[in-house]
């Protein structure tokens, strides 16, 4: 109650301020009234009684000033006084104003920009209900790795045995992507598989419709109900909004669909947008999932996702966890030999258990990088502000002189710099916000519905004003104190020259800082760019140019396989004589794509290593044509024929780094081995094919091999064209041909090889990073450019005097040149010898996201050092010229 | 020593003019006499600090004011104990006789 009437009443001496006050000197007044007419009374005069009143009782002006300033309003009236005082102040010097909001609004920008993307990578929650009581789990393997796979038994067995910790358990395999058919058109979706319980245990509701039963998905390929997300309603079947009940196709597989997700809820998966979820026995109907891997405790194909109890902690979860790793693990010895099984707050993805952490790891870097950008901004905008302070010295001095005490002065100071990082900030957020939202809009040129959903929340702006703030403090600290500490006798007395040579080798070393802060980000920025370059330029083993792609899935279109069969067979006759081709072909997957088929083998006369994995590789599905389309020469053997078909013997063609490590020292030509999907058709190994990069381009490579298409068929399939013709008029050429064999045949991903190489396993991260690290570079420069060429033009400014004295003395232009430039190529030397050094310490950081490049590359520091000495030299020149063109009459006059 | 008006101890003036608006309400002025003709002349208050205490009683809610005529037809703001004011009264003062006669017993011990 009586917080609440001292706010009312401060409020009413705030915005009732005349009134109150006249009060104020009405009962005061009074008083002194009063106390005088009883004076009188005794026989005072009134004069004598008005002075005796005012000796007893004290002044009562000053008495005015106490009550006024007891409130706590006369805190905030303060500091008002010195926000609008700060206001007319930045007024008075615009350019001043305008170039230190400008810098903060860049360094605030920048990093306002990278933190949204890392919040929107990272930090934002799941959008699910209460998302901290989310948790994945993870499984360590005795003497192996770390997986977040785990099989459906496992996942019932680990849900049972759980329930004291968890509210409830779900399983999904995150992230495929599979063809959507309605009325004939189709379109890739991309789509989890997921345990009947998925949105009960996310919280999440229907906005239309219903999710599964729990009864759904316990046997292979029954329950063909399809949920889908609310953004692909919308967007791609127009919201209709009779949608639940149609029926549809998803790979060709009738399902229908039973309801849509609510709105913003874009699935578990990071920037992607999970589109549909199926139960997760439609995985074979739908995909090639091995039938019955429901009930077989070897297919690891499921992610764990678990709520937690309200009120559990994490610790306990794990000691429950730990119970259930080891009775799995006794009790199947020969497929468990689990260390541990620990669970991870968050989703899959914060649970990868690779271990590497790259996305945290770059986040890192990125944050520190660009938190370098705004130190390079605060100190350039220090470097402002010392100036002015140095030529506010008198006027400080005056008002401490007029009784302003020092922690007032400070303050004022103090305000006036918060005040500019807050309009730095305003431009920074506003700068930031416009980066992500071109961050959001930039085209991947991927399949994938990204979702940066980089935008502005909470956090973000809390890291920018927090950003900004500090700022505002750290860079008005210094003149605040020094204005605090200052001597008011000698302040008044020297004139504004004298007065900042004191400060000159104080801004010598924030110059030098920021050089090597400079100096650090080209560096950075050079690496980069020259790891895209390396990566760009490294061997793929085949040779993407002139290669255009198209995906072409035949269920989709209603075909059966021997239809499919039929029209892929008519597909390749005729593309490959259509006019500028050189050669087509189909792949189940194309290289750098967003999946890749593997499979666990058992190969005749090869006995697994004690604590290797077992054996395992990559493939794909090619038609005999597929070697010559992508340039990928065989070493020895055979390529594919027509004759490999269903009827005859399988066979593969295997790659250098499979023949090395699974036949070693031996011709694996003639030799068996078997997929564990299939364990019924032995392959045969016809030939050995050059190593090509199929999954990644940096690395090392993988054991990897090839199947004929016309025995292991599967959808969808690329359609590979090598031609002379331009991409567009290769597309225009191979569309038509395909709609003339197939009216409705759906093609997806028209691509040359050359943009399908940009991928999240491709160029893509390689691009980004290099893109982002020569935009901070390029701001690095700028920042770094516009603080020295500040401190040299004043300090030669500040040396009008001097040098008219000297020129008068017969100095020439030349000698004068050469010693204000000296001053620039001594902070300059400086500064890049020091950045890097630092330069190599931020290096390291970076290595792991560097290729082809050592973090260390002599070219790179010297081209950097090279460009930064140039660019700001050129800066020192500027002003220095200047200096010399002074007419010593004026000079020698000049204060 | 004695010619000269004392200081009050600290925190106690809130509670003296609590007291002195117990019996009826008061103009500053009043108050000031009040408290000084009851205290003997040992205080003599400063209008700072008690126009400082009027505010602070006020916005705690212990003593309100109104714009009245005094006896001499002046216009003077008289403040009026509050019932809650009245409550604070009373356990302060139960309070300061507690601490006053602990303070006596170590006094007198020594």
């Amino acid at each position: 109650m009586s917080i609440l009437r001292s706010i009312a009443g401060g409020l009413r001496s705030l915005f009732r301020k005349e009134q109150v006050s006249k009060e104020l000197n009405e009962e005061l007044n009074g008083f002194l009234e009063m106390a005088a007419e009883e004076k009188m009374k005794e026989g005072m005069s009134r004069k004598g009684a008005l002075r005796a009143v005012r000796l007893e009782r004290g002044n009562l002006e000053i008495a005015k000033e106490v009550v006024r300033s007891a409130g706590w309003e006369s805190v905030v009236e303060a500091l008002w006084q010195d926000l609008r005082f700060a206001a007319r102040m930045l007024r008075k010097s615009p350019g001043f104003t305008a170039v230190a909001v400008l810098t903060l609004a860049l360094g605030i920008g920048a990093n306002t920009a990278i933190f949204s993307v890392v919040n929107s990578l990272l930090l934002r929650p799941l959008p699910v209900s209460s998302p901290n009581e989310v948790a994945s789990l993870v499984s360590q393997t005795r003497g192996g790795g770390s997986s977040n796979g785990f099989s459906h038994p496992d996942f019932d067995d680990i849900r049972s045995q759980t329930t004291s910790v968890f509210r409830d358990l779900t399983g999904i395999q995150p992230f495929h992507m599979d063809g959507f058919s309605m009325n004939g058109q189709s379109q890739p979706i991309w789509m989890s598989y997921v345990t009947t319980n998925f949105f009960q245990v996310m919280g999440v509701q229907p906005a239309l419709g219903t999710f599964f039963e729990p009864s759904n998905g316990r046997i292979d390929g029954s329950d063909s109900v399809l949920v889908l997300s609310y953004s692909f309603w919308k967007t791609h079947l127009g919201g209709d909004p009779n949608i639940v009940g149609r029926s549809v196709s998803i790979n060709g597989c009738a399902v229908t669909i039973i309801g849509v997700s609510e709105k913003g809820f874009g699935g578990v998966v990071p920037i992607a947008e999970t589109q549909g979820y199926l139960p997760v026995g439609m995985a074979t109907a739908t995909l090639d999932s091995p039938k019955g891997f429901l009930a077989d405790r070897r297919v690891e194909n499921i992610e764990i996702i678990g709520r937690l109890k309200p009120g559990v902690k994490i610790g306990q979860v794990q000691s429950a966890l730990a119970v259930v790793a080891r009775r799995l693990s006794d009790r199947y010895p020969d497929i468990h030999r689990w260390d541990w099984l620990q669970a991870f707050p968050g989703g899959p993805l914060n649970a990868d258990p690779s271990g590497t952490a790259v996305i945290e790891s770059m986040a890192a870097f990125f944050l520190v990088l660009v938190g370098l950008v705004l130190v390079l901004a605060c100190m350039n905008v220090a470097n402002l502000l010392l100036v002015r302070a140095a030529t506010r010295g008198r006027e400080m001095a005056v008002r401490a002189a007029l009784g302003a005490s020092r922690g007032r002065i400070a303050r004022q100071l103090l305000t006036e710099s918060v005040l500019l990082a807050g309009l730095g900030c305003a431009g920074g957020i506003a700068l930031g916000v416009a980066a992500s939202r071109s961050i959001n809009s930039i085209n991947f040129a991927t399949a994938i519905p990204l979702v940066f959903n980089v935008g502005f929340d909470w956090r973000v702006f809390a890291y920018g004003l927090g950003a900004a703030l500090l700022t505002g403090v750290l860079v008005g600290l210094t003149p605040a104190v020094r204005a605090a500490r200052g001597n008011l006798n000698s302040l008044l007395h020297e004139s504004p020259r004298t007065g900042t040579v004191r400060l000159q080798r104080g801004r010598s070393v924030l110059v030098v800082a920021e050089l090597s802060g400079s100096l650090m980000l080209l560096i950075v920025a050079g690496l980069f760019v020259r790891s895209l370059r390396s990566v760009e330029r490294s061997d793929l083993g085949f040779d993407p140019n002139h290669v255009v792609n198209l995906t072409v899935s035949a269920t989709e279109a209603g075909y059966d396989e021997s239809r499919a069969n039929q029209f892929l067979k008519q597909l390749l006759q005729q593309a490959n004589s259509l006019p500028g081709v050189e050669s087509a072909s189909l792949a189940g997957t194309i290289p750098m794509g967003y999946y890749n088929h593997g499979d666990d083998l058992n190969i005749d006369g090869y006995r697994t290593p004690r604590g290797q994995e077992r054996p395992r590789a990559g493939y794909n599905v090619v038609s005999p044509g597929y070697f010559r389309t992508m340039r990928i020469p065989l070493i020895r053997g055979r390529s594919f024929l027509d004759s490999d078909d269903q009827t005859s013997q399988y066979v593969a063609v295997v790659n250098e780094e499979m023949a090395r490590m699974y036949w070693p020292n031996q011709v694996p030509i003639g030799r068996h081995f078997t997929t564990a999907n299939d364990p019924a058709h032995s392959i045969k190994v016809v030939g050995i094919a050059k190593n090509s990069r199929t999954q990644n381009l940096t690395g090392p490579l993988r054991p990897y091999f090839y199947r004929p298409f016309a025995q292991h068929y599967l959808v969808p399939v690329t359609l590979q064209v090598r031609t002379a013709l331009p991409p567009t008029a290769a597309f225009r050429q191979a569309i038509e041909l395909i709609h003339s064999l197939s009216p409705a045949m759906p093609v997806f991903d028209a691509q040359t090889m050359t943009q399908a190489l940009d991928t999240l396993n491709g160029l893509l991260l390689y691009q980004v990073g290099a893109v982002l690290t020569a935009s901070l570079g390029v701001l690095g420069l700028v920042l770094g450019l516009v603080g020295v060429y500040g401190v040299v033009s004043y300090a030669a400014s500040q040396r009008t005097h001097e040098i008219g004295i000297r020129m008068a003395l017969g100095a020439d232009p030349s000698s004068v040149l050469r010693m204000i430039l000296r001053q620039g190529l001594v902070v300059t030397a400086v500064g890049v010898a020091v950045g890097a050094l630092l330069a190599g310490a931020i290096g390291r950081l970076a290595r792991s996201f560097l290729s082809g490049v050592s973090a260390t590359d002599p070219l790179t520091y010297l081209c950097a050092s090279a460009l930064l000495a140039a660019v700001v030299l050129t800066a020192c020149y500027i002003p220095a010229r200047r200096a010399t063109r002074v007419d010593p009459t004026v000079a020698l006059r000049y204060e | 020593m004695t010619d000269k008006p004392s200081d009050l101890v600290q925190g106690t003036l809130d509670m003296l003019i609590l007291k002195t608006l117990a019996l009826e309400p008061m103009h500053g002025y009043g108050i000031a006499v009040r408290l000084e003709q009851m205290s003997r002349r040992v205080f003599c208050l400063n209008a700072g600090s008690l126009f400082v205490a009027f505010q602070r009683l006020q916005r705690d809610g212990l003593i309100r004011s109104e714009w009245k005529a005094t006896e001499n037809s002046r216009r003077a703001k008289y403040y009026v104990l509050t019932e809650q004011g009245r409550k604070r009264l009373n356990s302060e003062t139960k309070e300061w006789g507690r601490q006053v006669a602990a303070i006596a017993r170590i006094l007198e011990t020594s």
